[in-house]
């Protein structure tokens, strides 16, 4: 006989109050352990989808709320294009485009001379050609989720475009691209002249000093800011704004597991009065009943952690399935995020835990065996 | 006789012992002194809400009292650890209600009063398994305590009391929940166990016949100590010895 197997005496003797208990707890830390990947997975994959597209630094609108948020006159794109140590740049637009099957599609318009288009890994088809208008490639999972093949027709913004090429990125977020030429956006958009970023290559992109000077002539061509792709969204607010949700839902998440804790632990120290009066009266000290109850609150803890990370696990593989969302974006709770999740469950239901042992051990022996 | 009454060292005494409740409303125990030696058996009497229980609670610092001073061996025990020591060590408890843990077998009942005593999971399971057959449920130690007779809950418990060996049993209405026979089995049980320990005994009882087998009987009513036979006893020599 020890501490744990008397603790898991008691979670038997209440089978149902115990799955429950459990269930709840799983249930707050896979929600915490699911919102939080969400948050890192969108934010991970927007960054590997701007490093595959191409492009040492990203400038975008100084100011501007997120790639999607400023704009930048076409004529500034071409002054960056002038920087000593600038080996390409292209600007883009970048929206979400309304399409007539399948609302909001991220589409990108590439000017007709932009080397971006070169990188583009084809499985299908090809990409339009200069001078060609309405035509579109679209990423795999857009094209799947689109429901369009080479040559059909959709929408995108009320115009009609063709699919002239099917892309095979890696990105999730690039593969529900639509790739179509700068021109077209422009004018479906009424954003004539204007694109939201420019992807700048440069010369030499190992050596900091060098690209430290790019950032700052490119930034003082006026109303531009400079970022390599891993900084870009530390700029964008919508990021931060979803980091900052999904970080509250996480936190509160686990606040609720650990009111879990204390809800259960407080109603079997209530019930069990009298096996505390029993321990009392036995000689057991108030720190060794104060243990057990703990001891009986981390049990709990730990089987509603784990059955927290099945859920989580199982959602990750279910995610990608659920229609529209799934093709956007996908995530998967890595032990980097299931440690400090877990590791701040824990601690919450210690603290869940220590009320109930504390209130426990304050009752006098003979008060406790008298209460049934 | 008087010299061999006076021989027993103090092994707890009440000084000045009151228990109030509910603010004054409820007086269980009024300026008690009561002193048990070395080896005594007492058996406590009184009718029902006389003081009986309160008294077993006090002796053993499951409650506290309002006033007044327990002392055992001398120093009085006033810190809620030095109880907690005491209950582990020196004082067993048996009660009217079992009071066993009902998700554990009748072995692991008795082990969980060795817990945290520094003995090995080994030594602590031989030792409860030894006790059990002391008070003869030697053939049912991993039964749960709930699948047991009454009288086999009451040896269990017992068994769990005497476990530490203790230098004080007290035992609140140890028969009170059980059949004659069972309850006469568990009475020459208490008996035999203070004869082969020399433990001292405090009883709790309503039961006259069992009351009458211990050499010292304190009566309460309505808190107080209203007869002691040792101290008729020594009344008695003292006056036998003037008139010789």
């Amino acid at each position: 006989m020890n501490l744990v197997r008397l603790a898991l005496r008691n979670l038997k003797r209440r089978p149902l109050r115990t799955f429950l208990s459990v269930l709840g707890i799983g249930l707050a830390v896979g929600s915490a352990l699911v919102l939080t990947a969400l948050s890192r997975s969108i934010q991970d994959s927007t960054r590997e989808g701007i490093h595959e597209i191409g492009g040492d630094l990203i400038v975008m609108q100084k100011g501007a709320s997120g790639i999607f948020g400023g704009f930048i006159p076409e004529a500034t794109v071409a002054r960056i294009g002038a920087i000593p140590g600038v080996v390409r740049v292209s600007g883009a637009l970048v929206v979400f485009a309304p399409s007539g099957v399948a609302n909001n599609v991220l589409t990108f318009g590439w000017p007709d001379a932009s080397d971006l288009w070169k990188m583009v890994p084809l499985v299908e088809g090809r990409v339009p050609a200069a001078g060609e208008r309405r035509a579109a490639v679209l990423g795999d999972t857009a094209a799947a989720s689109l429901g369009r093949k080479l040559n059909d027709e959709f929408d995108l913004f009320g115009e009609r475009f063709r699919v002239v090429g099917i892309t095979g990125y890696a990105a999730i977020v690039n593969r529900s691209l639509i790739l179509v030429p700068l021109l077209d956006l422009q004018e479906a958009s009424y954003r004539p002249d204007q694109v939201t970023i420019a992807h700048v290559s440069v010369r030499n992109a190992g050596d900091r000093t060098e690209l430290a000077r790019i950032r700052d002539e490119i930034e003082a061509v006026g109303n531009v800011v400079a970022t390599t792709a891993n900084e870009v969204l530390d700029h964008d607010r919508n990021f931060t704004i979803l980091e900052a949700a999904s970080l509250a839902v996480a936190i509160f998440a686990a606040a609720l597991s650990a009111l879990n804790v204390l809800t259960t632990l407080v109603l079997a120290t209530q019930e069990r009065a009298r096996d505390i009066g029993i321990f009392a009266a036995i000689g057991w000290s108030t720190g060794r009943i104060m243990q057990s109850i703990v001891i009986e609150g981390m049990l709990i803890c730990a089987i509603g952690c784990g059955v927290g990370v099945l859920l989580s696990i199982l959602a990750a593989y279910g995610f990608p399935r659920i229609p529209t969302i799934g093709n956007l974006i996908s995530f998967k709770p890595s032990a980097g995020l299931i440690v400090p999740v877990i590791g701040a469950a824990v601690m919450l239901c210690i603290l869940g835990a220590l009320l109930p042992a504390w209130r426990a051990v304050r009752m006098l022996p003979a008060e406790a065996l008298r209460r049934m | 006789m008087i010299e061999a009454i006076d021989r027993g060292a103090s092994l707890i005494a009440l000084r000045g012992v009151s228990r109030i409740h509910d603010g004054g409303a409820i007086a269980a125990l009024r300026n008690v002194d009561l002193q048990i030696r070395e080896g005594d058996c007492v058996a406590i009497v009184g009718a029902s809400g006389s003081g009986k229980s309160s008294l077993i609670n006090i002796l053993c610092g499951m409650d506290y009292p309002t006033s007044g001073h327990v002392i055992w061996q001398g120093r009085a025990i006033r810190r809620k650890k030095e109880w907690v020591q005491l209950r582990r060590l020196r004082i067993g408890i048996v009660f009217q209600e079992f009071n066993l843990v009902p998700t554990l077998t009748a072995l692991e009942n008795v082990e969980l009063a060795l817990l945290g005593r520094g003995m090995s999971a080994k030594h602590r399971y031989t030792r409860a398994g030894m006790v059990l057959g002391h008070v003869g449920l030697d053939h049912r130690p991993h039964h749960l305590v709930t699948r047991l007779s009454g009288g086999e809950r009451q040896r269990v418990a017992i068994a769990r009391a005497i476990v530490s060996e203790p230098k004080l049993l007290l035992a609140d209405e140890p028969t009170g929940n059980l059949d004659s026979a069972s309850a006469a089995k568990i009475a020459d049980l208490l008996f035999d166990l203070r004869e082969m320990t020399g433990m001292t005994l405090v009883l709790v009882t309503h039961d006259d016949t069992l009351a009458a087998r211990c050499a010292r009987q304190i009566r309460l009513r309505d808190g107080t100590v209203v007869e002691d036979t040792l101290r008729g006893l020594i009344s008695a020599t003292i006056a036998s010895r003037s008139k010789t």
